[in-house]
C-alpha cells in the first residue's frame, strides 16, 4: 500500500473569469503534518473546499487513498475518511459541547429512525459508545473539557475553546485526512503555542493532518513539508526552511519590491 | 420579598422533570372526570379534546419548524389528508365508494358517482374499515403526501420554502373541495363512525379525550427519544449550520425528509382521530390559517422544546374560549347582565375574526419579552441534565488554577 493518502491532480477550480485553484497537484502523506501557506485570497481554502466536495473541480482529480472523491457529496466525502475543520468558525451554536462532537459520529453511526424512537438495546449501545468516544476526544484537550462543561452550550466557549471543539468534531470521523483551516487564527501567542503541541501530538497519534496557516511560528514549528500557493498555483513544495527561504515564495509575500531588498 | 420568589423559582426550576410529568399526567387523567362530576361544562372538555388534537400537530410540526429550522406553513394540508381519509373509509361512502368500484371500475366510480343518486345492497350498509386499519392509511398517505412535496422543496431555503409550503396546504385544501365524487366538495362527508377499538366504542367527548391522551402519549414518547439521539442531533445541527453539519457527515437532505415525512404521519395522524372525533369533515376546518395557528403555537412554546410545543398547544387553543366567556359569561355573571353589552355582543356575534386578532397580539407579545417561548429548550434541558457537584467541583478547581485574564475564565 502506498503511503500517499490524497493525491491532488491538477484540479482546477474557476469562479467566473478568476482561477481560484488553477491546475495544482500535491500529495499528502500517511502520518505527516502537511501545511498550506500563501497570501490572503491565494486559494487555499478553496482547495479544502475541493477535497470536501463543498465545490467540484472543473478538471482534474482528487483521490484519498487511490480512490476518486471528486464530485461526491460532503457527507460522503465525511464517511471515505476526510473531516475538516472552517476558517471562520462553524460550530453548532446552540448545542451542547457533547453534542457537538457526537454530531461529528452521525456519520459512522446507524441506528435508523425506528430503532431511535424505540430506544432498542443496540441503540442504546451505539449510544453509549458514541458518548464515551467523544467524552474520549474532548479528553485531548486536557483541562479545557471537564465534564462539567460538556452539557454547556458551544456559544458559551471562549474563542480558543472553540476552535478546540471544532477540532474535537472533526475528529469524531476517524478521519484517515484531517483539514485544519486556520487552526491558530486569532489566537494569543500561548493558546497558538498550545494548539500547536497538540496538532503535532495528534500526528503522533497517527492521524494525517493537512494544514493552511498563516502563523510562522506555527508553520515552520509543527509542519513536517510545506507547500506555497499563489493565486491558484503552487509556487514552492519542500521542507519549512526551504520554501520559507524560496525566492518565488518571499515575493508572493512581500511583493517583488521586498524580494528585492530581503535578497 | 425577592428571595422568597427567587426562592420559589429555584425550587421549581431543580424540580426533577418526572414531577412535572406525573403532574400533567394527572391532571390530564382528572380533567374528563371534572366533567362527569359535574364540577365543569361539556364545553370545556371539547376544548380540552380539541386541545389534544392541537398538541399532536404541534409536536409534528415542532419537528420540522424548531428542531430542524424549516418554516413549513402547509402543514395543515397532511391534518387535512387525515380528516379525510376517515372520512372517506369510516362514512357510508365507503361502502358506496367499493360497490361502484366494483360494479364500474375505479374511473367511473371516482368520476361519475356522487352519494346522493346511489342504490345500495342492503348488507353493504354500515360497512367501513376498522380504526386500527384507518389511522395505519392515514399515516402511510400523509407520509407520502410529506414526501412528495419533500422532494422539489428540501433544496429551497427560507422564503421559498415557506411559499412552496403555503401553496402546497391551499391546493390540499381546493382539490378536497372541488374533488366532489369522492368527498363531496364543500358539502363535506358527513356521518363518520365512532371508532371500535376491541369493543371500546368510542363516542363521548370524554373518550376521545382518553384516546388522544394515549395517542399523545405514545406521539410524545417516540419523538422525545428521537430528539435524543443522533437523528434529533443531526436536525439540530442542520438548523445551526447547514454547510457544517454537511460536512459533519449529515446527509441533509435524507435528514430533512425524515423530519418532512414524520411529522406530516403525525399529523394524518392527528387529523385521522380528529375526523372521527368531528364525525364530519369539510375543507373549511383547514383554512390557511390553521397552519399558522399551529406555527405560533410551535413559536409560543419555544421552537425545538417538545414539553413548549404541548404548552404553547394548549395555550393558544384554551386562550380564545377563556376570553369569549370571561366577557360573555363570567364577567356579565359577577357584575350584572348588562356589563359591556357592547363588547358581549361582539364577542358572542364574530367572535372567530377576534380569534386571529389575539393570535397576533399573543406572539407579538411573545417575541418581544420571551423570544426563546414558554418553556424552552435550554431551560428543561438544563433541569434534566442535573451537573454532579463532584464535576462542578472539578471545573471550579480547573478555573482557580488558571491564571488571570485566560481566556478559559471567561467561558
Ligand atoms: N464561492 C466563491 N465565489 C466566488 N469567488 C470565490 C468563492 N470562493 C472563493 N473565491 C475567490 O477565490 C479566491 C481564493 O479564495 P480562497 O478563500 O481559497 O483564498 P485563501 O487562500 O483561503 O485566502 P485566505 O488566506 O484569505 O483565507 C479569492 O479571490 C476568492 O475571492
Ligand atoms: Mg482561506
Amino acid at each position: 500500500m502506498s503511503d500517499v493518502v490524497l493525491d491532488f491532480r491538477s484540479a482546477t477550480k474557476s469562479f467566473g473569469g478568476l482561477k481560484a485553484v488553477n491546475d495544482l497537484s500535491f500529495q499528502v502523506n500517511r502520518g505527516e503534518i502537511l501545511s498550506l501557506i500563501g497570501p490572503n485570497g491565494s486559494g487555499k481554502t478553496t482547495t479544502f473546499n475541493l477535497i470536501t466536495g463543498l465545490y467540484e473541480p472543473d478538471s482534474g482529480d482528487i483521490l484519498l487513498e487511490g480512490e476518486s472523491i471528486a464530485g461526491l457529496r460532503p457527507d460522503q466525502i465525511y464517511e471515505k475518511g476526510i473531516s475538516r475543520t472552517f476558517q471562520l468558525l462553524r460550530l453548532f451554536s446552540n448545542m451542547s459541547v457533547l453534542e457537538n462532537v457526537l454530531v461529528g459520529m452521525h456519520g459512522r453511526t446507524k441506528s435508523n429512525a425506528f430503532s431511535c424512537m424505540l430506544r432498542t438495546p443496540k441503540m442504546r449501545r451505539e449510544e453509549q459508545e458514541s458518548v464515551a468516544r467523544a467524552k474520549e476526544l474532548l479528553a485531548l484537550f486536557p483541562g479545557r473539557f471537564p465534564v462539567a462543561r460538556h452539557s454547556q452550550i458551544a456559544s458559551s466557549l471562549s474563542y480558543a475553546n472553540r476552535r478546540r471543539l471544532e477540532i474535537a468534531r472533526a475528529l469524531a470521523a476517524e478521519p484517515r485526512l484531517l483539514l485544519l483551516d486556520e487552526p491558530v487564527a486569532g489566537m494569543n501567542p500561548a493558546e497558538s503555542l498550545e494548539v500547536m503541541q497538540q496538532i503535532k501530538d495528534l500526528r503522533d497519534m497517527g492521524y494525517t493532518i493537512l494544514m493552511i496557516e498563516h502563523d510562522m511560528n506555527v508553520i515552520m514549528g509543527a509542519s513536517d513539508r510545506l507547500i506555497a500557493m499563489d493565486h491558484g498555483v503552487k509556487i514552492a513544495e519542500g521542507t519549512p526552511e526551504d520554501v520559507a527561504n524560496d525566492p518565488a515564495v518571499v515575493e508572493a509575500y512581500l511583493g517583488k519590491r521586498g524580494a528585492h531588498t530581503t535578497a | 420579598m425577592k428571595t422568597f420568589f427567587s426562592k420559589i423559582a429555584d425550587t421549581l426550576r431543580r424540580a426533577p422533570r418526572w414531577i412535572y410529568i406525573a403532574l400533567a399526567l394527572a391532571l390530564a387523567l382528572i380533567f374528563p372526570m371534572l366533567e362527569s362530576w359535574g364540577l365543569m361544562e361539556t364545553l370545556w372538555l371539547r376544548v380540552g379534546t380539541r386541545a389534544l388534537v392541537y398538541v399532536l400537530l404541534a409536536v409534528g410540526l415542532n419537528l420540522v419548524l424548531g428542531e430542524t429550522g424549516l418554516l413549513h406553513l402547509g402543514y395543515v394540508a397532511f391534518w387535512a389528508i387525515g380528516a379525510y381519509t376517515t372520512a372517506i373509509l369510516s362514512s357510508p361512502r365507503t361502502a358506496r365508494l367499493l360497490y361502484m368500484v366494483q360494479e364500474h371500475g375505479i374511473g367511473k366510480a371516482l368520476t361519475t358517482v356522487t352519494q346522493r343518486t346511489m342504490q345500495i345492497p342492503e348488507e353493504l350498509i354500515g360497512f367501513h374499515i376498522g380504526f386500527g386499519w384507518v389511522l395505519l392509511i392515514a399515516v402511510l398517505i400523509a407520509m407520502l403526501f410529506g414526501f412528495i412535496l419533500g422532494i422539489p422543496t428540501l433544496r429551497l431555503r427560507g422564503d421559498y420554502l415557506a411559499i412552496v409550503t403555503l401553496a402546497f396546504g391551499e391546493i390540499t385544501r381546493i382539490t378536497f373541495n372541488n374533488w366532489e365524487p369522492v368527498t363531496n366538495g364543500p358539502g363535506g362527508i358527513p356521518g363518520i363512525m365512532p371508532p371500535n377499538i376491541f369493543g371500546w366504542v368510542v363516542d363521548k367527548p370524554g373518550e376521545f379525550f382518553y384516546l388522544l391522551l394515549i395517542v399523545v402519549v405514545i406521539v410524545v414518547w417516540l419523538l422525545n427519544n428521537l430528539k435524543n439521539s443522533r437523528i434529533g442531533r443531526a436536525w439540530n445541527a442542520l438548523r445551526e449550520d447547514e454547510i457544517a453539519a454537511h460536512h459533519a457527515g449529515v446527509h441533509s437532505t435524507r435528514v430533512k425528509m425524515l423530519a418532512v415525512v414524520l411529522s406530516a404521519g403525525i399529523a394524518g395522524l392527528a387529523g385521522a382521530i380528529f375526523g372521527y372525533y368531528q364525525q364530519f369533515i369539510n375543507p373549511q376546518y383547514f383554512p390557511f390559517m390553521q397552519s399558522t395557528i399551529i406555527v405560533c403555537m410551535v413559536v409560543l412554546g419555544g421552537m425545538g422544546s417538545i414539553p413548549g410545543a404541548i404548552v404553547g398547544a394548549v395555550a393558544l387553543d384554551t386562550l380564545p374560549e377563556v376570553i369569549r366567556q370571561t366577557f360573555t359569561k363570567w364577567l356579565p355573571d359577577a357584575f350584572g347582565p348588562d356589563f359591556l353589552p357592547g363588547v358581549q355582543a361582539a364577542v358572542q356575534t364574530d367572535f372567530d375574526r377576534y380569534r386571529m386578532l389575539i393570535f397576533g397580539f399573543v406572539v407579538v407579545l411573545m417575541v418581544v419579552f420571551r423570544p426563546e417561548g414558554l418553556l424552552p429548550n435550554k431551560l428543561w434541558r438544563r433541569e434534566t441534565h442535573e451537573v454532579d457537584p463532584r464535576e462542578q467541583e472539578q471545573t471550579r478547581q480547573h478555573l482557580f488554577d488558571l491564571e488571570e485574564g485566560h481566556p478559559d475564565l471567561e467561558a
